[in-house]
């Protein structure tokens, strides 16, 4: 079993100093990019050179590396990387035409760049690895974690999901259709009705390890499904739940990744008519806006409910009848095509 | 705890598009590394490269796809993992089944569309049909398509090191109970990001590279593809079985984003736990493919490493000297070359070496040799400190 022991959290929301989900930060043209802090402890030389990614990964994990046990790795999900870099390289390149081109942004680029920084900050010889599965690359470093406090549950590990805005996937999500036509702000996303959704970023790291001692939460199942289609939606849920014990009963509450866009809602909506109608339902999407691993956020929340905070109205598509918040279920889908399931417990 | 063997095997590299073509080009000591035909970029005249001579036009015609939004990062992969599933005798079912999982790695997926890449993310125009083709994420979610694959799927990007940790993390899968089987590979192709970015850092060599060799001048970039059907025990019964994975390592170096620390921390870690782990000492050790990028920096830590670790090294090679670093592809091709020397019982030459460093005096294998051998060991070591060993075991 993998217990959460703390969390951290950099997104366009106030997550990283004092928490408070209670004011709704704007969205700007279909945008909602990061809060960054001043990044106390990155030496002001080091974070010139960072790409937005790995600032936002290297901040958000900093704070749990202080006065914690010594890690045994550090494994981070990022559809991307630092994409910001990859593009001014890349602008380079064709520029000038292969010319003589600094290695800076090139470096900074791969999409290992962020795991391996906090590695060098934190002088951690451990294990060190970044899954890059798109809307899945949250859900396999988690499930990679999941097996390492099964391995060795006496250690402690590093996970996160990182993933920015840059001009590159922007543009690129735009021309794919992923996001809004028309600028729509993030406090009517849900009322939209139209297809697409806004464009996020963000960072959530997480200690992680097999000793359920002074744990936030509890990590206790995870699944993931690859389909278009909505009846293999459904039987992989029941399927995650039934393998899983999980009672429907018992939980308090369900995280959805509804993200606005229309042409989703009929996986949202199946997993809803799956769940008994007592269950109280929380959206998060109108705070990170979308990017391939803003399920790491999704657990955030978990964490930061189960610690017995509650979710502002404007989170709470739906009142529960519990009022206790210590069995959580989580769902996400990317693009309509990557779909996970997680169960939380506290 | 189950068992791992590796049952089936895919490769294409520029020396040649299937296992066995590669093999024979290993024992004959043939080189891949040449002058760009196909690859339109600046540096074609002035810097070898590893390049597969198959236009990517030709690959979707002998794979037989025809699919507008296809790179030839994920043609490669997909020949590759096409051989592969047939070498390992899996039927249509198998290969469907939800506890048949799928690790896929690359460095920089479809952006050896670079072009068409600075079109699309520069432009509010139409975009090109490759939108959903350029990230790493891209060539796994093709694959799995293809095969109509419903287990466990994922991709991973450490850098150089990147399909050593898919042969890693395919085996954790399967010894954690995850999957019965994984198809797991590596893939590059050639790419002007990666061409302009290794010349950036002046590590490639104007000539073909000369691994562990005193006058090295750096590297030469590839491409290829390696794929492996990896499977528990209980499934294999009487079929063939190309090794075991018996040990594994991920360590990291956490020293310089794009060099390695003097002591080489990062390679000794790696593996000395591989060694752990498959339950053997130095000793044990019959052969080592080396990373070997022909790099001043590599070559030199690795050999520290190599005798921190070993005292006496045994023998070893870069099959870099043949293929040019393949980057993605490089850990799970040269996880397969590294089988094949096991599985067949021979050593095949490294090629160009004249004198070794002076410091540390290592001296690669430079003929053929058959001998039987128990352990073979495969290094990858990538930029951001990632470097991971592999053992395989004869079964």
């Amino acid at each position: 079993m993998l217990y959460i022991h703390k969390a951290s959290c950099i997104s366009p929301q106030n997550t990283f100093n004092n928490v408070d989900l209670s004011i709704l930060m704007p969205s700007f043209e279909n945008m909602l990019r990061a809060i960054e802090p001043g990044y106390e402890g990155i030496p002001p030389g080091q974070l010139r050179r960072m790409g937005k990614a790995v600032r936002l990964g290297v901040g958000a994990a900093l704070p749990l590396l202080k006065d914690s046990p010594q890690l045994a790795g550090i494994i981070l999900g990022t559809a991307n990387g630092g994409m910001e870099d990859c593009i001014k390289f890349l602008n380079q390149i064709i520029d000038y035409d292969e010319g003589t081109l600094t290695p800076t942004n090139f470096v900074q680029s791969t999409t290992n760049a962020i795991a391996s920084q906090i590695a060098f900050m934190s002088g951690n010889k451990g294990y060190n690895i970044t899954h890059v599965h798109r809307g899945l690359s949250f859900e396999n470093a988690l499930q990679d974690a999941m097996m390492h406090a099964i391995e060795d549950p006496t250690k402690t590990y590093l996970l996160g999901g990182v993933d920015e805005i840059s001009d590159y996937n922007f543009n690129i999500d735009f021309l794919l259709g992923c996001f809004k036509e028309k600028f729509t702000s993030n406090d009517a996303l849900f009322n939209a009705n139209t297809p697409g959704t806004i464009a996020g970023e963000g960072a959530a790291m997480f200690l992680v390890g097999g000793q359920k001692e002074n744990s936030l939460a509890c990590m206790h199942a995870l699944s993931v499904l690859t389909s278009t289609d909505e009846r293999e939606l459904k039987e992989s849920f029941a399927e995650f739940i039934y393998s899983n014990n999980i009672n429907l009963e018992e939980v308090d509450v369900f995280i959805s990744g509804e993200n606005g866009d229309r042409r989703q809602d009929n996986f949202n909506t199946e997993i809803e008519l799956a769940m008994p109608p007592e269950i109280g339902i929380v959206r998060y999407k109108h705070l990170t806006g979308e990017y391939p691993s803003a399920s790491a956020f999704s657990l955030w929340l978990a964490c930061h409910l189960a610690q017995g905070n509650t979710a502002p109205a404007h989170m709470v598509k739906k009142v529960g009848a519990k009022k206790t918040c210590r069995n959580i279920l989580v769902y996400n889908c990317y693009q309509g095509l990557q779909h996970s399931f997680m169960h939380v417990t506290s | 705890m189950t068992k791992v063997f590796v049952t089936g095997m895919g490769l294409i590299t520029s020396l040649g598009d299937s296992v066995v073509e590669n093999r024979n080009s290993l024992c004959s000591g043939k080189s891949g590394i040449t002058s760009l035909e196909l690859f339109k970029s600046k540096y074609a005249d002035s810097l070898p490269f590893a390049e597969i001579k198959i236009a990517t036009e030709k690959l979707k015609e002998i794979l037989s796809v025809d699919s507008a939004d296809l790179t030839r990062t994920s043609l490669l992969a997909l020949h590759a993992c096409k051989q592969a599933i047939l070498d390992s005798g899996l039927d249509s079912s198998q290969v469907k089944s939800m506890r048949t999982a799928i690790v896929g790695a690359n460095t920089v997926g479809g952006m050896c569309l670079t072009d068409e890449l600075y079109k699309d993310s520069n432009s509010k125009e139409k975009g090109s049909p490759f939108l959903a083709s350029y990230d790493a994420g891209s060539v796994t979610l093709f694959l799995q398509k293809h095969f109509g694959l419903k287990g466990i799927a994922n991709t991973i990007n450490t850098a150089c090191s990147s399909s050593a940790n898919v042969i890693m993390y395919g085996s954790r899968l399967i010894k954690n109970g995850l999957a019965d089987r994984v198809i797991v590979g590596g893939v590059d192709s050639l790419a002007k990001f990666t061409i302009n970015g290794f010349n950036s850092l002046h590590i490639l060599s104007k000539e073909a590279c000369r691994p562990f060799d005193k006058s090295r001048q750096g590297l030469n970039l590839g491409e290829g593809a390696g794929f492996l059907i990896l499977e528990k025990e209980s499934l294999v019964q009487n079929r063939n079985v190309y090794a075991e994975v018996s040990g594994y390592c991920n360590a990291n170096d956490a020293f310089h984003p794009s060099s390695l620390s003097e002591q080489g921390d990062g390679p000794f870690n790696a593996m000395k736990g591989a060694l752990d782990l498959a339950g053997i000492s130095t000793k044990d050790i019959d052969y080592i493919n080396a990373h070997g990028t022909a790099t001043e920096n590599n070559d030199q830590v690795e050999s520290v490493a190599l005798l921190r670790l070993f005292g006496t090294v045994p023998p070893f090679s870069s099959t870099k000297s043949n293929t040019g670093h393949t980057l993605g592809a490089a850990g799970a091709v040269e996880a397969i070359f590294s089988i094949l020397s096991l599985y067949h019982s021979e050593l095949y030459p490294h090629l160009r070496f004249t004198d070794p460093i002076p410091e540390t005096k290592l001296i690669p294998v430079q003929e053929y040799e058959k001998r039987d051998m128990k352990h073979v060991m495969s290094n990858s070591f990538g930029f951001g400190g990632n470097c991971t060993s592999l053992v395989f075991s004869k079964v």
